[in-house]
């Protein structure tokens, strides 16, 4: 095992090198004149020790080995191995590398799935989170695989199916407790399943006109500054407000995406899928600083014909995406197996760094909460996984996840779930 | 590492030596006729010997050695000899593997048949002819009408589908599935409960064993349970009155043979170490009942799926039961039940600790071109990874493999290690087998490079192999392609 | 003079409507033969070809009909049609059926189909398997026999990769081998009975006499054939004739694949069989016959194929088949793409697309007269402008291949049966 990880461990380096992540900080990250101290009576605690720390932070530091310290469910520092303060609890990894816990943007297991009302063709006014089972089987599975918050979204089959919740994955029975966000995010359906048959939005054009007509509504009301009742939440869109992830795949369907919600209406859009060939116009994507939002296919072969197997997410990195993460469309690819997007993407093709990069950071960046998930850094959310190894690589076992400086995972404590 | 596995053979061993010799005895005997036919053809048609060598790699052996910058030289296919100082005879093909890892090749335990028939087209003129994609095993891949479907049905009740000859006459060896199957290291496939090598660009010597795994269906009533027993324990009377017949046959006169009626031949097969048993089954309960009948009768089960193996481990190692794990394969614990329950990431593990013998089967086991990756056939190592995320060590999961699948194949004599006397299957990695960056590199089957990555179009494209790490010695360079095909297209 | 075709309606042969004899003063004629002739005279004496050249000088006396502006094809020859066949056919192990059978005479297709230059039509029976025997007709005649010329032509195998289909085959070389042991026997039988009855008339002297006459150098097996005389070899059962008569070269093969694999497994089947055969590749997109064209051309095969550009499987390369194989030294052979009238008029445009992409003219314009018209047996009689040869004839008014150009006229053993003729 230790020989694999070492393996597993230059491979890691050596692929991160192209990135040039900084090595190491003899200082670590910690707000300025932070000086650890004991708890006091009502505060909680926890020294994270291990032997690789990924802040994913703007610099890319890396700690080998390193330190976490968690103050009442924040981050307050990552750094070089220092010794815990008296009263945190401390768990301390031989072989753990820690990473921020990974962010889905595009996820339907939160409960029952009845996520399509298929009646109306625009549903601004709806949201995912009465569907919301907190504590479902396939969060406990997530949670477990070092996933910590998800953007639980209605589904795809029509052209605005309404507003999902943004939440973290505990283990709780208790909605509130694990909500980030409701309304979280505007979910559009752009084409490629919200066509209706037999029924207005059966063909492109309808579609479009559908999206549009709803658009140009709630601009509408935000320029009268009225607020109308079945458009609130669209309004808040337009008024940049809420951001909207929107489903799209094939060159032409992003290619329409990108150019509505961004080129048009300016939103906060994150585009979703980008899937078949539509890794050819990335760099129009990237132009117009749209994030991407790849998966759950990861690469094409049949539609670009060319014989190849193309890992799509090597194509869109090397077009300079810049905020380019990685989903599951879970239940299409199970919500624990979020990292197997990066590693099957790194297989064929993409560095493995910037897979973790797109499991982190960058959905967190891209769906506006960078300043509070995504990274280990002074004053964010704790929410970490920490691995016995490469977190991208299948044979690695997840061994602890905090959310909100909780431990909410402990492979030696609950059993391993995944 | 290795000691547990050794453990586990060990174990195996003691509880039912008799099976194990049983067992070998028998796979040998129907396999050495087809070898000395080979061998023959081979002579009649070039009296010189074949000789390939992979020179220069890290060998892993799969008998627990890693043998560094290592020789793996074959004569006609067969390995001569794995090791150093090596004297290579004249006019040996030699392919260079230094700086990379040389490990067997992969054995699917699972595989759609598309992996060995390719597409099927209708034996139809050019009007009627349309095309079927993926016709699996499982079902119902279709691209195109059924009529493959109906096609091979009219075949069927024609009486026309010679049991005997059904793999070899159907094997496709230039489908693109094959490529891409020989592609991720795979040289040995599970079809129809026999066992194809996987050949290119020729069609003879491809069955290794055909329909050697018989499915038995274990159903959940006790009625069907019963019956099952019932035709096992009269199977079981009828070779014990046979055994009896055959020896007191010369001194009692006009002894009456024992009746063959209503005996199923499939069951003889099984208790005579001709077939091997394969049950599907997963809950707790099911497990422990075919280990059971297995102990009671005398043979040693396959059971696929065994998703609660992990609860009944030991009892399943006692039986000498194979497993075929999917390691992602999901069930959610009844929350009624108080024991425990569902599936574990920990199965595989878990079993082979408890020395059943664990093979590895992919999560899905057809090719899928759709997009969603690493969890079809082209991607079973990634499902040996998982068995090692539950606990398994990296050599009993590629076991899991290579050599487990071989054996309950009855192929292990030919396949899944690399060690004298058997097959040359060999794949070239550019590093750990079981890393998600590795690309197999070279895939030799029988001693003929089937597979080299840049000239392919399929991967050569990733991590393009620099001139110099592995190439043969007859040509020119990697970087020149022999033909328009493969040529990998400008990007 | 204007001959035209208002002749057509009443075509019968006791009313001309060219005389017996006349010259073709034409352009460029093709002969397939021997390549191009610019300025080429064509003589033609009762429906054959008596002489082909350049600026040949005309007896006079003898007709010239000049077209100054035409080039000449031999009548095309579309070897692998069902036009103007109807039945579904029969799926399975059918070798004996014939599908002339099927043919009708009476059917307006078969004008519109010489029209379109093709004066040969290759016919196969219908139906899966090895569903019978094709035969030969002249789109052209009130009867059937005045239609056919020639019956069977070919024993059609559908070979696919799959054990039915290789069932088909082996049954049949089966049957075949079953009747050559039994022929064997019957004429050790004979030959013992001769024997016998040669000793009771003791007429050895007289066979050595005989022997020492004429030398004979040929096998002793050969020998005995002849020693054999009035033997009669006994009639094969229906389904075993056709597989003896293969081996006995009395009959061809035209064997379909549908991809590499097919040949393969033909291949497996066939083992030591030496008998003749040709092939019928399908040409779609995804194709791989590239795997197996060394093989092909190892054996100079005769193909027929569909003039098209494939794409490589998985790929947007192109192949061109036609061009590989002529490459490796087999014999290409065009068939339209779709089996129909408007296939019959694109043919010529596609062949065209595949000359375009690289293959090499004259291969291409053999591709559609001479060597269809070998696989059909009837080599030796059409296909190419040849002394003694039917005088078919297409007349264009330009390159053949070439999407503007059109048919002038349609010459059938030397009678004009489509189109005008200025004079």
């Amino acid at each position: 095992m230790v020989t694999r990880s070492c393996l597993s461990l230059l491979l890691l380096l050596a692929a991160g090198c192209a990135s040039t992540p900084e090595r190491a900080s003899s200082s670590g990250l910690a707000a300025p004149g932070f000086k650890p101290r004991a708890l006091r009576a009502g505060e909680t605690g926890v020294a994270l020790q291990c032997s690789k720390i990924f802040a994913m932070d703007e610099h890319d530091h890396i700690f080998a080995p390193g330190t976490v310290l968690v103050r009442n469910g924040k981050i307050e520092y990552v750094g070089p191995r220092r010794a815990a303060p008296a009263g945190y609890e401390v768990h301390a990894f031989e072989q753990g590398w820690a990473l921020p816990g990974m962010v889905d943007l595009h996820s339907h297991v939160q409960g029952t799935f009845d996520i399509n009302d298929m009646v109306l063709p625009i549903n601004a006014e709806l949201r995912a989170s009465p569907a919301y089972v907190p504590g479902n089987t396939s969060l406990d599975r997530a949670r477990a695989a070092g996933v910590t918050t998800l953007l639980g979204i209605p589904g795809s089959g029509t052209s605005i199916s309404g507003f999902g919740v943004l939440h973290k994955t505990k283990d709780t029975p208790l909605y509130d407790t694990a909500v980030i966000a409701d309304p979280g995010a505007m979910k559009v359906a752009q084409s490629y399943n919200p066509e209706r048959s037999a029924d207005f939005g059966s063909t492109r054009a309808g579609l479009g006109w559908l999206l549009r007509e709803a658009n140009e509504r709630a601009i509408a009301a935000n320029e009268a500054g009225v607020v109308d009742p079945r458009l609130e939440n669209l309004q808040k869109v337009h008024a940049r407000e809420l951001p909207v992830l929107i489903h799209c795949a094939g060159s032409d369907g992003v290619g329409k995406a990108v150019n509505m919600w961004k080129g048009e209406y300016d939103t906060r859009c994150v585009v979703s899928h980008g899937c078949f060939d539509a890794f050819k116009i990335a760099p129009y994507v990237v132009r117009m600083q749209v994030p991407m939002n790849h998966g759950p296919r990861t690469i094409d072969f049949r539609v670009s014909r060319e014989g190849r197997f193309v890992g799509t997410a090597g194509e869109y990195l090397e077009a300079g995406a810049r905020d380019f993460s990685l989903n599951t469309d879970a239940p299409v690819v199970p919500q624990e197996e979020l990292f197997l997007q990066g590693t099957v993407s790194a297989r064929y093709g993409a560095d493995s760094y910037s897979m973790l990069r797109g499991l982190t950071i960058h959905p967190a960046r891209s769906i506006g909460l960078g300043d509070r998930l995504g990274s280990l850094e002074p004053g964010k959310d704790a929410d970490i996984g920490v691995f016995n190894g490469d977190p991208i690589d299948p044979r690695t076992r997840c061994e602890l996840v905090l959310i909100d400086g909780v431990v909410e995972y402990s492979r030696t404590r609950d059993g391993q779930l995944f | 590492m290795n000691s547990l596995l050794l453990l586990g053979a060990a174990l195996l061993g003691s509880v039912m030596p008799s099976l194990v010799a049983q067992e070998t005895s028998g796979s040998k005997s129907s396999d050495a006729k087809t070898a000395d036919a080979k061998k023959d053809e081979a002579k009649k048609a070039d009296p010189e010997p074949k000789w390939f060598a992979v020179v220069g790699g890290d060998v892993h052996t799969g008998t627990g050695g890693l043998l560094r910058g290592a020789t793996v030289l074959a004569k006609d296919g067969v390995i001569e000899s794995v090791g150093y100082s090596t004297d290579l005879p004249e006019g040996t093909e030699v392919l260079s593997a230094r700086g990379l890892q040389v490990y067997p090749g992969l054995v699917a335990i699972s595989a759609s048949l598309a992996v060995s028939q390719g597409s099927r087209f209708l034996a139809e003129d050019d009007l009627h002819m349309r095309c079927c994609v993926d016709f699996g095993k499982n079902g119902h891949l279709h691209e195109g009408p059924l009529d493959a479907e109906l096609d091979l049905l009219l075949a069927d009740q024609a009486g026309l589908v010679d049991a005997q000859s059904d793999l070899r006459d159907a094997y496709d060896p230039f489908s693109s599935s094959l490529l891409m199957t020989l592609a991720v290291g795979i040289t040995s496939a599970e079809q129809s409960g026999g066992a194809l090598k996987l050949k290119r660009g020729e069609i003879d010597g491809v069955v290794m064993r055909e329909r050697f795994l018989s499915s038995f269906t274990w159903t959940s009533a006790s009625s069907g349970k019963t019956q099952l027993r019932e035709k096992f324990a009269a199977a079981a009377r009828y070779l014990r009155e046979k055994r009896e017949w055959d020896v007191r046959k010369d001194k009692v006169k006009d002894l009456p043979e024992p009746s063959k009626k209503g005996i199923e031949q499939k069951i003889l097969s099984v208790l005579d170490g001709s077939a091997r048993a394969k049950f599907n089954a997963n809950d707790r309960d099911d497990l422990l009942g075919i280990a059971r009948l297995a102990q009671e009768f005398g043979f040693r089960p396959v059971i696929e799926g065994c998703v609660e193996g992990w609860i009944v481990a030991e009892e399943l190692g006692r039986a000498g039961a194979y497993a075929i794990v999917y390691p992602r394969q999901r069930r959610d614990k009844d929350e009624n039940l108080v024991r425990a329950g569902g599936s574990s990431i920990e199965n595989a593990a878990i079993l082979h600790a408890h020395g059943v013998q664990v093979a590895i089967g992919p999560a899905s086991n057809g090719i899928d071109l759709g997009g969603i990756t690493g969890r079809d056939l082209l991607h079973l190592t990634v499902d040996a990874d998982f068995a090692v995320r539950g606990g398994m060590t990296d050599a009993a999961a590629l076991a899991g493999i290579t050599t487990v699948p071989a054996r309950i194949l009855g192929i292990d004599h030919r396949v899944g290690t690399l060690e004298k006397g058997k097959d040359c299957d060999v794949i070239v990695t550019d590093g750990d087998v079981l890393h998600y960056e590795t690309l197999v590199q070279y895939t030799v089957v029988a001693g003929k490079i089937a597979y080299d990555k840049q000239k392919e179009l399929l991967f050569a494209h990733i991590r393009p192999r620099t001139p110099g790490d592995g190439k043969t010695s007859n040509s020119s360079g990697d970087s020149a392609p022999a033909s328009a095909e493969s040529q990998p297209p400008q990007r | 003079m204007l001959l035209t075709t208002l002749l057509l309606s009443i075509p019968t042969p006791a009313d001309p409507p060219l005389p017996s004899l006349y010259a073709l003063r034409v352009g460029r004629a093709e002969t397939i033969a021997h390549g191009t002739i610019e300025h080429a005279v064509v003589l033609i004496e009762a429906g054959k070809i008596v002489t082909v050249g350049q600026d040949l000088e005309v007896e006079r006396g003898i007709p010239v009909i000049e077209l100054p502006g035409a080039t000449l094809l031999p009548g095309l020859v579309d070897c692998y049609s069902r036009l103007g066949l109807d039945s579904d056919g029969s799926s399975g192990f059918e070798p004996q059926a014939k599908a002339s059978v099927e043919l009708y005479p009476d059917q307006k297709i078969w004008a519109e189909i010489l029209e379109l230059g093709v004066t040969t039509l290759g016919l196969y029976p219908a139906g899966s398997g090895i569903p019978g025997q094709g035969f030969v007709v002249k789109p052209h005649g009130a009867t059937r026999e005045e239609m056919l010329l020639r019956d069977p032509s070919y024993l059609l195998v559908h070979m696919r990769s799959d054990p039915g289909s290789k069932k088909f085959l082996r049954d049949g070389l089966e049957k075949a081998d079953d009747y050559d042991e039994k022929e064997k026997k019957n004429v050790e039988k004979w030959d013992k009975d001769q024997e016998k009855k040669g000793a009771k008339k003791d007429d050895k002297k007289e066979e050595k006499k005989e022997e020492a006459k004429s030398f004979d150098p040929s096998p002793p097996q050969d020998k005995a054939k002849k020693e054999r005389k009035g033997y009669v070899p006994s009639e094969p059962d229906e389904k075993a004739k056709p597989f003896v008569e293969l081996r006995q070269d009395k009959l061809r093969a035209l064997c379909t694949l549908s991809k590499a694999a097919d040949y393969l497994h033909l291949l497996d089947v066939l083992r030591e069989e030496t008998f003749e055969f040709d092939l019928r590749v399908f040409l779609r997109d995804d194709v791989d016959f590239h795997h197996v064209m060394d093989k092909f051309g190892e054996k100079k095969l005769r193909i027929a194929m569909d003039p098209r550009i494939t794409l490589q499987p998985n790929t947007r390369r192109e192949r061109s088949y036609a061009m590989e194989l002529a490459a490796a030294g087999g014999k290409p052979v065009f068939v339209p793409r779709t089996d129909s009238i408007n296939g019959l008029k694109d043919w010529l445009r596609h062949v065209g697309e595949v000359v375009g992409a690289g293959l090499d003219r004259q291969v291409a314009l053999r591709a559609v007269t001479l060597e269809p018209a070998q696989l059909l047996g009837l080599g030796d009689r059409l296909g190419s402008l040849e002394p003694g040869k039917d005088a078919n004839f297409v007349l264009y008014d330009g390159d053949p291949l070439e999407v503007s150009t059109r048919i002038l006229a349609v010459i059938l053993e030397g009678e004009l049966v489509h189109g005008e003729i200025d004079q």
